[in-house]
Formats: C-alpha cells, structure tokens, sequence
C-alpha cells in the first residue's frame, strides 16, 4: 500500500509537459488524438494509461489550464462513448469516437421521460422497426446539452410485448433529424439551457446506429449510469467540478470566519470529508482502466459526494448572511478556488447544488442501490417489472 | 501510489481474524451486572503474547517484530471488531511511548522483555477532565536525592493496572516545563484503580503517585509527544472503523433476517437507508485509518492531519453507526445480554479518550493550513 502521489519530478510528467509546451493551446482534436482525452481507454483512443498516469495526464492538464474535455462533452466522454466502445460495432467506432472524444460532436443523454425518471424502464417512447430503419415517437426530457448536441443517445422501447426492462435498446440518434425539437427548461438558477425538453415525432433513425442488440437498452443504459457515478465523483461540489472542500476552506480562513468555532467546526467536517472522498476516488482510479464500468463503489462514492458537495456551497452561502441573497454576489475573493466553467461561481453552484442529489439517480435510489447491492438487503419490490409491458399500460389506464 | 493492502496485510488481518474469532469469547460479559472484572482481561493477554503481539511495534533489534503501523493496522482492527478484551492497546501506546521517549539504556533494559511477554507498559498521561495537554499541573516532579519524586495524580490511563512499568508526564518543578518519566509500579508509593468504565471491555484507570522515584526520560522535543500522540489517535481510530464496520454487518444480517408486517425490515427503505448511511460512513472511516497508517509508518509530513482526521471521523462515524444499530434491532438491542451496548460504549468511550472530535477538527484546521502554506 502506498499513498504517495506521483512525484513532480516523475519523468512521466515530462513528456506530458513536453506535448503541452508543444500544444500551449490544445484543441479537442489534437487532445484527443493524442489520447489525453481518455488516456485510460486502450490504444488508438488513449494511452493504456495505468491510473498513476491517469492522474499525471489531469494533473497537469489541470496546471496548464487546460479545459477538461469530460466537462465540455461529459456525456461522451464520462459515460456513452465506453458502452460504444464496448457495445458498438467497428463502423460506429470509426464513425462516432473521434469526433465525440475531439469534442466536435456534442452528445446527450435522451433516457429520462415524463413517465420514467428513477423508474426509468417505465420510459414510452417507442422506436418501429420499418425497413432499414427505426421510427422513434414520443418525448424524452430532463436532457442536459440537448440544445447543443449532434448526437443524442436514445433509449428507447423496440418490444412492446416483452417486460418493460428486456423491451428496451440503445440508439446513437442524430439530434439533427427531422422530428426533433429540443425545448429549454428553465431551471431554479434560472440559467437557460442546463436542461431541455425532446420531442421526437416519427424521427427515422437508420437500423446502423442501433447500440448493441435489440433488447439490450436497458443493460447499456445501467452501465452508463455506473461510468457516470464513478465520472462524477470528485470531491468538487457539482458534479465533480466546481469548488472544493479545500477552497472553502482557504476562503473561510481569507475571510476570516474561521475563528467562529462553530464554522470552524462545521468547515473541518467538510474538509474531512473530501479528503476521504478525494481518497476513495483514488482508490477507484484502478478501476477505472480499460472502460471497465465499475461496481456498487461508483454509487457509494456518488451517494457520499452528492451531499458532500451540497454542504460546501451551503456552508458558503451561509457565511455571507443577507448579502448570500444578492444574486450572483461571492463568498470569498474570486481568487479563492479551484472550480471549472460556470461551477467556479460560488453562487451559481449554491442555487444549482440541489440537482446534483437528483441527477444520475436521486439520493434515494443511490441508497437502494447501495443497501441492495454492497450489503445484499432486499430488493426493492416493483410490482410492474415481470409483466409484459402492453399489459402495465392497460392495467393503469383501467 | 497503489491504494489496495498488500498480500501480506491482508495474510496478517487474517490470521488475527481467525485467532480472535475462536479466543474471544464475550458471553460472560452479557450477564446483566458483569463488569470488566469478567472480561478475561488476563487469560486473554496470555494468548496475545502467545501470538508475540506483545512486541507488535517493538523494534526486531530488541526482540519485537518491529512491524510497521500498516501492520498494526490490520491486528488492531482485528481488536476492535472483536473488541478483544486484554491490555493489548494500552501496552502498545506505551511501548510507542518508549521508543520515542526513552533513552537508549532504557530502551534496552526495558523493550526486550515487552517483546517476550514478561513485561508490560502503560501510559498515563491524563488530567482529572481526561486533558491529555502539556499544561496540566495535576501531577509534579522534583528533583531528590534518589531521582525525581513523583506526587499528584493521573487519570485515564489504558490498562495502567498490572503494567510493570508506566510512563507518566508531570511538571517539572526545576525546568517548569512537562518531562516525561518511567515508574515502576512495584513502589509502595503507587496505587492504580480501575475505573468504573463504562466500556466494560477495556481497563481504563486512576494512578495515584505519593511520593513515588520516577526516571527521567531522554530530553523532550515537542516533536516527540505529537510523534506518540499521533499513533494514539491512529489506534484508537482504527479499533472505531473496524467496530463500525463489524456493528454494520451484524445490524445488516439481523435486517435481513427479522420480519415485521410479513417482510424482513431490510425491505423497508427507512432501514435500507440507514444501512447504506452506515456503509458509507464504514468506507470512509476505513480509508481514513488505512491513510493515517500509512502516513504514521512513512514518517510523512501529513501524518498528524491524517492521524487527526482519522481519529475525529472514524470516532464519530462509531458512535453514530452504533447508535443506529440499537435503533435498528429494536427493544433486543437496547438489552445487556446483546453485544450492540458494548459497541455503543466502546465507541463513546474511544470517542473521548486522548481529545474528542471537536478537538482534533480544531487541530484539522490548523494542520489543513500548514500544509496548503
Ligand atoms: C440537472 C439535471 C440534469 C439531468 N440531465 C439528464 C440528462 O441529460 N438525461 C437524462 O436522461 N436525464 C437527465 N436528468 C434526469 C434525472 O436522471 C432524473 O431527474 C432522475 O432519474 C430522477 O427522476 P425524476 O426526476 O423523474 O424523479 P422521480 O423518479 O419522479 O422521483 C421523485 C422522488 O421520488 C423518489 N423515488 C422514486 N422512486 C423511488 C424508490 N423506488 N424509492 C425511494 N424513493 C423513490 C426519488 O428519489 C425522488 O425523491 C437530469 C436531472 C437533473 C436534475
């Protein structure tokens, strides 16, 4: 067992120092095709990077301000484009890799609907075969970056006779096709566009960008939600990104509110906990090679994180008093932190902070998961799973 | 960077896990009215040494395995998930103690036979509010013809009673500062008490010094008592991640297995959500000690911040998680003739010993800023 992280004299960081001084200002493409944007992924698309590189790569692309790619096409690059790796089909590797891990091609995630959100394989939204390809009708929603995307990875249900799980596949959709229309959902921050509203009405989506077999959405989907947990679970306060235990610390002793022994209290809890997160993530680095989806680890840390970031961006809401109520007013100086994108803002991650116990699986079923899987307590009875899934309809609308 | 236990960790955890299974034996403790005088304290001890445990930290140059505290990890984990009754802990922070305060002559004179089992050491540093500070006043020493003359009190001592020598810190009248000094508990002007504990596996103790010879210590650097006191926090803590994960697995068997309303009470959320609660506090207090560990045995700057994060969390993560045990079992849980009441006390009782949570969150503070500086 060894802690130590890798030294700032590793020679490994020098060649990774080197590419940067020869790429100050990388694009998508060139971080891509050099494989830093997935190192761990095998060759050509990473670097077969053990985790100890992994982290030398993030390490010091972090250092040379470097946008991470998994912020600017999260669903791409944390989670959908390992079940393409895994599931997908040579012509779609060569066809969709590229240009979504080069960030050309923005992707989303179209699972959740109105009528399946934690019950996801509840989800109505039909895909016909007809010919040589499939008719997709209904409405997703909830869809983080639909509004920018090229592709949209559509679960969708094939078999409407078959269980609501085993009646489900996997699609690369082109968010272009006639028949979608992507509407914004205002969320509480009131920032446009975090989220959108999909309509999909009889949009043709070719049989070639079926993801897998027929039948095996419901697989695929679970398997992208674990990439995911593991993806977000860092210790910053959304989602991964965003301000750290470690900054609000710095900030409260700036501000000089650490003299107040309760904050003080308070703040060191914090801290402790994202130590320990920051441990556990590093635990689960080994894990991570070779887009191998992780087990129940991945929900326990997302189920540790979720709140754990909630309690940073709180603790600094709280210090500022009545001036925390000013929209977009700091806690600290801008200097403090070390977020990234729009969660460097202290304000806006506080008033976005409540999702991130919501999105990629609520607080609640992360628990059920986790008491299920990791402990081995009863699973959750769903009265609905077994029947076919033409008779649950009816059944409901009796 | 490698995060995982190596084989031979994993080997050690579990051969003591085997050894304690089938040596300690709790039930005479879960007659209502027992007390520690019923714990086995002794015949317990026995088998330990018998294991060479009694050397666990003592350099092989003296007779000891000279293990490291990765090592020590994975025994006294072992411990406190068996809560293993017997004066392993209070001996292994006085031998900590020792090799860092202890003089050469005395190393010698004294080491070897806490290797062979013939011996056994204990640390008394306590004040009556159990303030484990420099500043306390409550015990002194003067210089005499003989040596220092040792008079006042300490409290809170681990396993003082039967130790064959302690170590205690007092005022030094002559330089007014803290000295640390070794006593041999034979003097006629020495009484050690047991205290009427609640955690009735562990002896914790009253030491009374009338007069009594105490030999200084080599010179002390402010490095050293943090050096100790670092290694006490890091076992206490590990026996509290260890418990909380033990009292996580019997609570979650007992949800599967009791059933109310025609169901096993693991199938309703309230429970299951408690449970995954308790995982996750286990796997952070698990990660915490094996990081303490780590950074104790490197020598590495964190050390303290981690000793004192690890201590702070894991104490608190064991108290919280026996507390929801009781709530879990119900009524059983909250009688004596179950185990669950001896978690919950060894947790509290860990919890307040050398500092509590709040105390070494104040101290993670501190340390945080010292780093990031
Ligand atoms: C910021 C954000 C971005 C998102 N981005 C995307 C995206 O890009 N693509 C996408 O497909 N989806 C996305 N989502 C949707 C997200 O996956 C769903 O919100 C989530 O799965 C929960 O579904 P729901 O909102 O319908 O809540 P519901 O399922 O209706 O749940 C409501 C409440 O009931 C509880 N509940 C439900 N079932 C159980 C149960 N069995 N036991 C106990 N409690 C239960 C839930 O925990 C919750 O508290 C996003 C959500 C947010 C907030």
């Amino acid at each position: 067992m060894d802690f130590r992280l890798p030294a700032e004299n590793d020679p490994r960081r020098a060649v990774v120092r080197k590419w940067l001084s020869e790429h100050p200002k990388p694009s998508g493409r060139q971080l891509a095709e050099a494989g830093y944007t997935v190192p761990h992924w095998p060759k050509p698309w990473g670097v077969a990077a053990e985790p100890e590189l992994q982290f030398i790569i993030d390490e010091e692309m972090g250092r040379a301000g470097v946008m991470p790619p998994n912020l600017i096409n999260p669903v791409a690059v944390n989670n959908c484009a390992q079940t393409l790796l895994s599931h997908g089909t040579d012509a779609q590797h060569e066809r969709f890799l590229m240009p979504a891990l080069a960030c050309e091609e923005i992707w989303c995630m179209l699972f959740s609907e109105p009528a399946g959100g934690s019950d996801l394989a509840a989800l109505r939204t039909t895909a016909r075969r007809d010919g040589d390809h499939y008719v997709v009708k209904g409405q997703k929603t909830w869809t983080s970056l639909a509004h920018k995307a090229q592709i949209g990875v559509l679960i969708a249900r094939t078999d409407t006779a078959a269980p609501k799980h085993a009646g489900l596949s996997a699609f690369l959709m082109d968010m272009k096709s006639p028949g979608v229309t992507v509407r914004p959902i205002i969320d509480l921050s009131g920032c446009k566009n975090e989220y959108n509203e999909v309509f999909l009405d009889d949009v043709r989506v070719p049989a070639d960008r079926l993801l897998g077999k027929e039948g095996e959405g419901w697989r695929i989907a679970t398997s992208q939600l674990q990439t995911e947990r593991v993806a977000l679970s860092k210790p910053g306060a959304i989602w991964g990104a965003g301000p750290s235990a470690r900054d609000l610390v710095n900030g409260l002793a700036v501000s000089g509110h650490l003299s107040d022994p309760v904050v003080r209290d308070e703040a060191a809890k914090i801290f402790i906990e994202g130590e320990l997160l920051r441990l556990l993530a590093y635990r689960a680095l080994s894990d991570r090679m070779n887009a191998k989806p992780s087990g129940p680890e991945g929900a326990i840390r997302k189920m540790l994180a979720a709140p754990h970031g909630q309690h940073i961006v709180e603790m600094a809401k709280k210090v500022q008093g009545p001036r925390g109520m000013i929209a977009g007013e700091q806690p600290f100086p801008s200097q403090v932190g070390s977020g990234k994108g729009m969660f460097a803002d202290w304000d806006y991650a506080f008033w976005f902070s409540p999702a991130v116990t919501l999105g990629v699986g609520t607080q609640e079923i992360l628990k059920n998961i986790v008491a299920e899987r990791t402990l081995g307590l009863p699973r959750e009875n769903d009265p609905t799973a077994k029947l076919p899934w033409t008779e649950i309809n009816r059944a409901k609308s009796a | 960077m490698n995060f995982l236990l190596d084989e031979d960790h994993l080997a050690l955890k579990q051969s003591a896990a085997v050894f304690l299974d089938k040596e300690i034996v709790l039930d005479a403790l879960l007659k209502p009215g027992a007390s520690v005088d019923q714990a086995n304290y002794r015949g317990n001890w026995e088998k330990i040494a018998a294991m060479g445990w009694t050397g666990i930290t003592v350099p092989e140059s003296y007779g000891g395995l000279g293990l490291s505290c990765v090592d020590v990890a994975m025994v006294l984990g072992e411990m406190g998930r068996t809560l293993a009754p017997s004066p392993f802990l209070g001996n292994l922070i006085g031998t900590w103690a020792l090799l860092r305060l202890g003089t050469e002559e005395q190393k010698q004179r004294i080491l070897p036979a806490v290797a062979a089992g013939t011996a056994r050491l204990a640390l008394a540093v306590g004040d009556a509010a159990g303030d484990v500070a420099d500043h306390s006043r409550e015990l002194g020493a003067e210089r005499s013809a003989q040596g220092f003359l040792l008079k006042g009190a300490r409290a809170f001592a681990i396993d003082a009673a039967g130790a064959d020598w302690l170590i205690v810190d007092a005022h030094n009248a002559e330089t007014g500062r803290r000295g640390f000094f070794l006593v041999d508990t034979k003097s006629d002007d020495l009484t050690v008490d047991i205290m009427n504990w609640r955690d009735l596996t562990r002896q914790v103790c009253d030491v009374r010094l009338n007069g009594c010879v105490g030999e200084e210590l080599a010179p002390l650097t402010p490095a050293d008592w943090a050096w100790v006191r670092d290694r006490i926090l890091f076992a206490l803590a590990a026996e509290c991640a260890a418990g909380t994960q033990q009292i996580l697995s019997m609570t979650a068997e007992y949800a599967k297995e009791r059933v109310a309303f025609g169901k096993p009470i693991g199938s309703y959320q309230a429970i299951k959500h408690s449970l995954a609660d308790m995982l996750g506090q286990a796997e952070c207090a698990n990660v915490a000690v094996l990081y303490a560990a780590w950074a104790l045995s490197e020598e590495a700057p964190q050390a303290s911040l981690a000793a004192a994060m690890a201590k702070a969390f894991a104490a608190d993560a064991y108290v919280d998680c026996t507390h929801r045990s009781i709530q879990i079992f119900g009524a059983i849980g909250f009688t004596w003739e179950m185990k669950n009441h001896l978690y919950l006390k060894r947790a509290h009782a860990n919890a307040e010993l050398f500092g509590n949570s709040r105390a070494h969150r104040s101290r993670v503070i501190d340390l945080a800023q010292q780093a990031a500086a």
